[in-house]
């Protein structure tokens, strides 16, 4: 589905190189000069994609491996938050606790349900929303950065304005549903009132981040393209689904992929949900996520080992997710190929 | 076309300086340390007090005051509003000796906790200079003493605990509204709290629940008993213990009898329920009249009074540290001793409303002449006194927040808001505390 | 105004990188070869329609209200954010709460700092990756996979653990309280590499690098005057993402530093502090911190534009 990049590795200069030598004769100034612009050149294309990536790895050895390491490190062992270097070794005891853990079992069933009911609409309202950004519009910086105001509003008023909305007494909310006489709801409570609550909020938060990510990319699919895709009579919505669409493909699966890692991490809007502010998702544990339980593990109850043990779960999780889904995509791609090889025979 | 690369090779400039400036002024701060490195350029000791929540310190002019007496001190604090974001921070720094400001607050919830696994990490302030032991209540100063002696903390206010009640409702409902009557009415015993709230439901205005929250009252009632969590030797013994088990009931009672307004302290909708005056009571360490206040407005005004709780209890209270990774400590440890004294937790208590720990100060006038004006200018000076000095002495532990909180958080608050039976409640609370203890 | 900036360049005009200005550069050669001409604003082909606008003004209001409403509470008091129905227009204190949280917070400190924090992050965050997103989109080299497989894999690990160990090596660096504590963790994210990347593998065609190679520019002259531009839409929108995300970090910043030296965040976490914690002071305090922040999205915001690439190939 991508177009991979292929360097050149003929360079123009390169002739230089096959420039007449003899031995009586010295190469030129001009020809040497060639050569040596040759010999940078090459190692130019070969070494420059490593110095490119360098930076990124860089700092990601100086200030990521260690905590990756110390977390995958503590997940062996029993250490508490008030003294973070003192471990007594417990082997996989912190993993295997968990297939008998009730609440971690519970999260993970919530991270699930709370990650497909707000996924999946923010992806495709975000969707929607870009292509109504990429018309020419009035005020369109206005719009874009009104989009991306959600994601910068503060936590702090954004769960007081939640509160407002979804409270039980005197939520707006239930004064709206009073004013046609219908009862009113424990939004808190109840799990799937909860939980659909909390996914509002999640969708509120983070559509118009992925809309401006699919904007940017629409501005870089090639006019010509709508050109003669109009010219071919399709529709505007016609051009969407068979010009936006396709050329977007690879924004789109970044999206999903970070949206997919964003889902199983989920932990601030539940938490803001939360009247009381805990990281315990409601009296029953009704929408804590894997997110929050991990949180409650290390910060409540200073449990490092065991949050540890649970942050490397929903990393193999994710690597889980990821094979999977490229598993059947390779199925895919061979069972069409295959059907293809069996419609040519016939 | 040429005005978009001016633009974007400017971006570019613009980034790279950014990036430049950011590394200059993390380098640049490497001098202007002068909160770690404890003088400034006038010469003068600077002293960083770390706190949580509203201690109000500077607010009253203490730190003011002391700089005047000590011309050579400047005090800066720094204040993270919620605990739960200040305690991790302070673990977290003590445990690298890094970062820590020369005066640490500590909540008593976590007192035990510190005093057990910390205690290396603090300076022992019992023997320092300008502290009298005898000052202070027995209790609160045993609760940041190690087994071996050495005293961390010395402490700020403590909770003591009253009924706040609206004078309005019970009227209405028939009950006493005299301050020393109602406390009569259900004096010695938690049980006739509940009683009361029994009589209160029967003819009191409608859509008025008799207390706020079934946590709140289960926070008060295991408040004013001598035993809770743990045992003398350090066992846990939530399980059995019949302390426990009573302020259980009690609370339980209240949830499922529909006395209470079904909140959450300490949220939006009870801070609205107070302002609507949705409930006639609730129980009222001393910090709690500025919530009733501030929440509360003109429209409550004089309808709130206080009596005595069925039994005395302390609810809340904080203490102030030096740890050993101080680079003043001398200074801090003078400072700290300072802010501690009777004379200024007295005029913390009239400034603040933060009721003082030491026990030398409830006999000058600041407290014993206290009066509020909100509540009716009720004596609030004797009835908090009166409630400090009947606190038991209690028994605390490590982990007594983190069970507390399990209880109220998921006991019974399923009971109170998803109609469980006390016995399922108490079976959820009991899971959950196991979970969170067991490392 | 942005409605002509985000014009797209008309088609004739040569707008190809490195060879339209007066500098001598790499100039693609034997374009008119390539099928497709990168457009500007490709999409931007259609005016919006009114249904357009009603739809996005909808929107709008949903997105803006809460910060609406934290300017309303901001401009009331405590004791009127505790009633019911709560504000919905202003009240008098609004100068009053902004100039508590002003001072109690701090507040001229923690904006300079957090606007070099911020910038400094979104800075690095689009420079590294942009070139780390390009080296993986478009050339070859061994482990690329590997290496992309990995850097997608450290976003899968959650974040709130490291903040433990991570202060264990701020504090051996004596970085404690120091800005550099919060820039520098975090001035790469796999993130950004990943994003640039994918924006790449689409928006850039591969016949312009080969183009620019064919006439011997050298790989940083390809990512200045080819990358560069091609990747400017997505730069901007990275850009924004992660300034806002620096901005408002909280977690890793309430633990490494105090408020003798704070981002807006950490500032924050102390106010309030009043006999009780006062709400209009917190939302007047929020509201300081999130409107400075709107006015630098809105510089980030007039950048997504495409159209560099109009004509770099049409020749």
């Amino acid at each position: 589905m991508t177009t991979t990049g292929s360097p050149v590795s003929a360079p123009p200069t390169h002739q230089g190189g096959a420039a007449p030598r003899h031995r009586n004769a010295p190469p030129s100034r001009e020809a040497r000069r060639r050569e040596r612009r040759s010999r940078w050149y090459q190692r130019d294309v070969k070494w420059s994609p490593y110095a490119f990536v360098a930076p990124f790895f860089v700092f990601f050895g100086a200030f990521s491996l260690f905590p990756l390491l110390y977390t995958g490190w503590a997940s062996l062992h029993k250490v508490s938050l008030t003294a973070p270097t003192d471990m007594e070794w417990v082997g996989l005891r912190n993993f295997t606790r968990l297939f008998e853990d009730d609440f971690f079992w519970n999260s993970l069933g919530n991270t699930f349900t709370l990650g497909v009911i707000s996924t999946v609409p923010q992806l495709m309202m975000a969707l929607g929303l870009a292509h109504l950004l990429n018309y020419k519009l009035r005020g369109a910086t206005f719009f874009r950065v009104a989009m991306l105001a959600p994601y910068a509003t503060s936590v702090a008023a954004a769960t007081l304005v939640f509160v407002m909305i979804f409270g039980r007494d005197y939520g707006m909310i239930n004064w709206a549903l009073g004013t046609v006489g219908i009862d009113p709801v424990d939004w808190h409570n109840d799990k799937w009132t909860a939980q659909f609550a909390i996914s509002t909020i999640v969708i509120w938060r983070w559509t118009g981040y992925n809309t401006l990510i699919y904007l940017a990319a629409m501005q870089a699919v090639p006019k010509d393209l709508y050109e003669s895709a109009a010219l071919d009579g399709a529709s505007r919505w016609q051009q969407f689904v068979h010009v936006t669409i396709p050329s977007l493909r690879p924004t789109i699966l970044f999206t999903i992929v970070v949206s997919t890692i964003g889902a199983t991490q989920l932990f601030g809007e539940p938490l803001l949900f939360n009247p009381g502010g805990g990281p315990n998702g409601g009296p029953d544990r009704q929408y804590q996520t894997l997110g929050l339980y991990l949180y409650e593990q290390g910060w409540t109850n200073l449990h490092l080992g065991r949050a540890s043990a649970i942050a490397w779960v929903m990393f193999l999780l994710l690597v889980l997710i990821a094979l999977v889904n490229w598993a059947i995509s390779y199925w895919m791609k061979k069972s069409e190929l295959g059907r293809k090889a069996a419609r040519r025979r016939s | 076309m040429r005005k978009t690369r001016t633009t974007r090779r400017a971006v570019a400039l613009a980034a790279v300086a950014v990036i430049g400036s950011g590394l200059l002024a993390g380098c640049a701060s490497d001098d202007g340390t002068d909160s770690e490195s404890g003088g400034d350029s006038d010469g003068k000791t600077v002293i960083t007090v770390g706190l949580f929540g509203t201690f109000g310190f500077q607010e009253a002019g203490l730190y003011e005051e002391y700089e005047k007496l000590n011309p050579k001190v400047e005090i800066k604090q720094t204040v993270i509003e919620r605990n739960e974001n200040y305690y991790p921070q302070l673990l977290t720094r003590l445990s690298s000796n890094s970062g820590l400001a020369d005066i640490q607050a500590i909540e008593v919830a976590n007192i035990a906790e510190v005093v057990r696994t910390q205690a290396d990490k603090f300076v022992d302030l019992g023997k320092a200079d300008g502290v009298t032991k005898e000052d202070f209540l027995s209790w609160k100063w045993d609760q940041a003493t190690t087994q071996d002696g050495k005293t961390i903390g010395l402490g700020t206010d403590i909770g003591p605990m009253a009924i706040c009640y609206r004078k309005d409702y019970f009227e209405a409902a028939g009950l006493p509204t005299d301050r020393e009557e109602v406390g009569k009415l259900w004096a010695g015993d938690w049980q006739k709290y509940i009683d009361a709230g029994k009589r209160f439901q029967e003819k009191g205005p409608d859509g008025v629940a008799w207390v706020d929250s079934a946590g709140g009252v289960y926070n008060a009632a295991i408040s004013s008993s001598a035993t809770r969590y743990y045992n003398e030797q350090g066992d846990v013994i939530y399980k059995t213990n019949p302390d426990v088990q009573k302020a259980w009931d009690v609370a339980a009672e209240a949830a499922t009898e529909g006395m209470t307004a079904k909140l959450q302290q300490f949220t939006k909708p009870w801070e609205n329920a107070i302002n609507n005056g949705d409930f006639a009571t609730v129980s009222c360490p001393a910090w709690m009249l500025g919530n009733l206040q501030s929440k509360g407005g003109e429209k409550a005004k004089d309808k709130w009074d206080i009596a005595q709780a069925p039994k005395a209890g302390n609810w809340g209270g904080s203490f102030l540290g030096v740890p050993e990774a101080s680079k003043n400590k001398e200074e801090a440890i003078k400072f700290a001793a300072w802010l501690t004294a009777p004379t200024q937790q007295a005029k913390l208590f009239a400034e603040r409303g933060s009721f003082p720990s030491a026990q030398a100060s409830y006999d000058t006038p600041e407290v014993a002449e206290a009066k509020h004006e909100f509540f009716d200018d009720a004596p609030i000076g004797p009835i908090f006194s009166q409630a400090a000095k009947g606190i038991p002495t209690q028994v605390i532990g490590p982990k007594d927040q983190l069970i507390q909180e399990n209880i109220v958080g998921t006991g019974l608050l399923q009971i109170e808001q998803k109609g469980v039976s006390p016995d399922d409640g108490w079976k959820a609370a009991v899971k959950a505390v196991d979970n969170a203890l067991d490392e | 105004m942005s409605v002509l900036k985000s014009d797209p360049a008309p088609a004739g005009r040569t707008t190809a990188p490195g060879s339209g200005g007066d500098r001598p550069g790499p100039t693609p050669r034997g374009g008119g070869k390539l099928s497709r001409g990168r457009a500007g604003s490709a999409g931007g082909q259609h005016h919006g329609g009114r249904l357009t606008y009603a739809v996005l003004i909808v929107v709008t209001v949903i997105a803006l209200f809460p910060l609406f409403w934290t300017a309303v509470a901001a401009s009331r008091n405590n004791t009127r954010l505790a009633e019911t129905p709560p504000p919905f227009w202003f009240g008098g204190n609004l100068f009053k709460n902004l100039e508590t949280a002003w001072t109690d917070a701090n507040m001229g400190l923690a904006l300079l700092n957090t606007t070099i924090v911020a910038g400094s992050i979104a800075a690095g965050t689009v420079l590294f990756g942009t070139i780390a997103g390009f080296a993986f989109a478009k050339l070859r080299f061994r482990f690329r996979n590997l290496l992309l497989m990995l850097t997608i894999g450290t976003m899968m690990v959650p974040p709130q653990l490291s903040v433990v160990p991570l202060f264990m090596a701020i504090a051996e660096l004596e970085w404690t309280n120091q800005l550099q504590a919060v820039i520098l963790p975090t001035l790469v994210s796999a993130f950004g590499v990943f994003f640039m990347r994918q924006y790449l593998l689409e928006a850039l065609p591969t016949e312009l690098i080969e183009a620019a190679r064919v006439d011997g520019a050298s790989s940083l002259r390809v990512l200045w005057h080819v990358v560069f531009p091609a990747a400017r839409p997505a730069m901007a929108v990275l850009g924004m993402l992660t300034f806002v995300m620096a901005w408002n970090d909280f977690f890793w910043p309430i633990i490494a530093l105090n408020q003798q030296n704070p981002t807006v965040q950490v500032a924050l976490t102390g106010l309030g502090r009043g006999y009780v914690p006062d709400q209009s002071v917190i939302m007047a305090g929020a509201l300081l911190g999130t409107l400075p922040l709107l006015l630098v999205l809105t510089v980030f915001g007039k950048q997504i534009v495409g159209g560099i690439m109009q004509g770099a190939v049409k020749g």
